[in-house]
């Protein structure tokens, strides 16, 4: 199978439908044990140091992996994004446009999807199709979510992880279905995680994968990935089609759409704060100020960059949001 | 009736608080050297001689201070100064959304709080420099009270060392220029306000509550004003850790 690159979520039904193996940038740099030297490689080519570490990073994967071939993604994600595609295609590589339109109109996600079908020349049927095998991987994935913050036996980690790797699959369908199986069979037979604060983790991915483990030390469970969990699309599955799978989807639209997904979510996952995650120089740090308007709970709103452990600074602020937190709980 | 005893050990002096149901009933100063000497043993652990206080019952203590010194005492629950001071400003002011500078003997913490949580902090680690003892110092070569020398705010004589020590050698040479008395004290306001910013820079806000000591500045908190919108000044900036030990201890502690 052909490798195609993505630099985020994309209707990867039409990828699979049309043969390809869709490789998610960001996960490849961001699990090397090289993450630094592919932000170096960017660097080195000229992107600028004030420059969200993401973007770099998926460059210097995609030049070190010998992607020919990626989805840009024109419309829906940051305008960085935008111009890595330009220097990526200065770099000989082919790219494949996709949007996710501004409107947020069910018919324009529609026309977009067939635009890109037709791109690849797959039928509707062949990704309905696909798409319905990759619902039993979501369903999955939804399960490892539940047993998060329904059961408790999963930890915040292995929520994030698995949750996020639904965006390519981890390489293989069938590895990572037996994969999830095996994670679910384990978790099960846990005991239930006993912290005294439920916490969302919101905003994109952390570069930061410590945090997980970090929070439990202070008596935390991360108990919602926002972001991870819109990549795997647990509502998708009941989508009638692949049109609403991707129209029903918080990522690349409006902050007003995505505030009634998470205010749905703190209530029901009874969350005691929130845990706001930006990367440095990315503009989600701006939609913070709304984020905490129009969200009832407290807010803490933490920078990565390009290191992939929190610092010291950051251990602080945590440690002191946790600490308050546990009081008021006291209360409760 | 729930009695609650609050101890704020700084490094200057120790604030002392008593809380009746939630309400101050009576407040103290002790010097820190006279507190250790006079009030405590010590056999492996500090004990403070409740007795001596003359304070009566007490149903719950908590002690905050100043993290180079022996907070933990015996029968005492200890806070750290973060949630203490927050707590403090938080039952001092009734607010939720707040920056929190605290300026203290030895030790600056900037802290902002929104919606009652902590969500940054940052404190002098390397440097007293920019606390309330280099007023003390700057003060006695003036030979001047700290409360008359915190009233001049304008036209400051020019004074740039980063160092205290230096800032004194400093101060003296203006002195020997004959720059008047006026000037000088706005100089040494001004030259603390000067250190506060950098500290400040990543605390920006609408409101700006003031604690510790150096909250009774009035020249100091003049040049805050240009920088936030609303200078909160609450009523016992000094013994604001103590207070916020005390609230911890209704209101939080089992």
């Amino acid at each position: 199978m052909k490798k195609i690159g993505i630099t985020t979520t994309v209707p990867v039904e039409v990828l699979i439908a049309a043969g390809y193996k869709p490789v998610d940038l960001n996960n490849v740099f961001i699990t090397s044990e090289n993450y630094l030297k592919y932000i170096d490689i960017a660097e080195k080519d000229g992107f600028p140091k004030s420059l969200c570490a993401w973007i770099k990073g998926i460059y210097g994967a995609c030049l070190e992996n010998d992607i020919k071939e990626i989805v840009g993604v024109m419309e829906g994600d940051c305008s960085n994004t935008k111009a890595l595609i330009e220097v990526l295609q200065l770099r000989g590589i082919k790219v494949y446009p996709f949007s996710f339109p501004h409107s947020h109109r069910l018919k324009d996600v529609e026309s977009e999807i067939r635009r890109f079908m037709s791109i690849f020349d797959v039928k509707e049927e062949t990704v309905e199709d696909v798409r319905r095998s990759l619902n039993n991987i979501r369903q999955l994935a939804k399960e490892i979510d539940e047993l998060t913050y329904i059961d408790n036996k999963a930890n915040g980690f292995e929520n994030h992880l698995y949750q996020v790797s639904l965006s390519d699959l981890n390489g293989s369908i069938d590895v990572f279905e037996a994969d999830l199986k095996k994670a679910i069979d384990d978790i099960k037979k846990r005991e239930a995680i006993n912290k005294k604060l439920r916490l969302g983790y919101i905003g994109v991915p952390p570069m930061t994968g410590d945090i997980y483990e970090f929070v439990e030390k202070y008596d935390a469970h991360i108990v919602y990935n926002e972001v991870q969990r819109e990549f795997a699309f647990p509502r998708g599955i009941e989508a009638a089609n692949i049109f609403e799978q991707y129209y029903d989807y918080t990522y690349p639209y409006n902050t007003a759409f995505r505030i009634l997904e998470l205010k749905k979510q703190i209530e029901h996952r009874k969350l005691d704060a929130i845990i706001h995650y930006t990367q440095a120089f990315c503009y989600r740090a701006v939609e913070d100020i709304v984020l905490k308007k129009q969200l009832d709970i407290p807010i803490l709103n933490i920078e990565g960059d390009k290191l992939n452990t929190l610092d010291a600074r950051t251990k602080l602020r945590l440690e002191a949001f946790l600490d308050m937190l546990r009081d008021l709980k006291e209360t409760k | 009736m729930m009695r609650i005893l609050g101890i704020d050990l700084g490094s200057r002096e120790v604030k002392i608080v008593l809380m009746e149901n939630n309400l101050i009933v009576y407040k103290k100063k002790v010097s820190t050297m006279r507190f250790y000497r006079d009030y405590c043993s010590f056999d492996g652990k500090v004990g403070v001689d409740l007795e001596k206080l003359d304070l009566g019952q007490v149903d719950k203590a908590v002690s905050t201070g100043y993290g180079k010194n022996n907070t933990d005492l015996k029968r005492f629950t200890p806070i750290n100064e973060i949630k203490a001071h927050t707590y403090g400003a938080i039952y001092q002011t009734d607010l939720k959304d707040f920056i929190l500078l605290d300026v203290g003997g030895q030790d600056v913490k900037v802290v902002k709080v929104e919606k009652g949580v902590t969500t940054d902090l940052e404190l002098n680690e390397k440097c007293a420099a920019s606390c309330g003892r280099y007023l003390e110092n700057m003060a006695n070569i003036l030979e001047i009270s700290l409360d008359d020398m915190s009233k001049h705010a304008e036209n400051p004589v020019d004074l740039n060392s980063t160092c205290a020590v230096f800032s004194e050698s400093e101060l003296i040479g203006k002195i020997a220029e004959g720059v008047e008395m006026e000037r000088l004290c706005a100089g040494v306001n001004y030259s603390l306000y000067k250190r506060l910013r950098p500290l400040l820079s990543k605390f920006r806000g609408a409101r700006l509550i003031i604690t510790g000591g150096v909250a009774n500045n009035s020249a100091i908190k003049k040049y805050l004003k240009k920088d936030y919108e609303e200078i909160v000044s609450i009523e016992e900036p000094q013994f604001n850790g103590a207070i916020g030990c005390c609230y911890y201890g209704s209101k939080f502690l089992s």
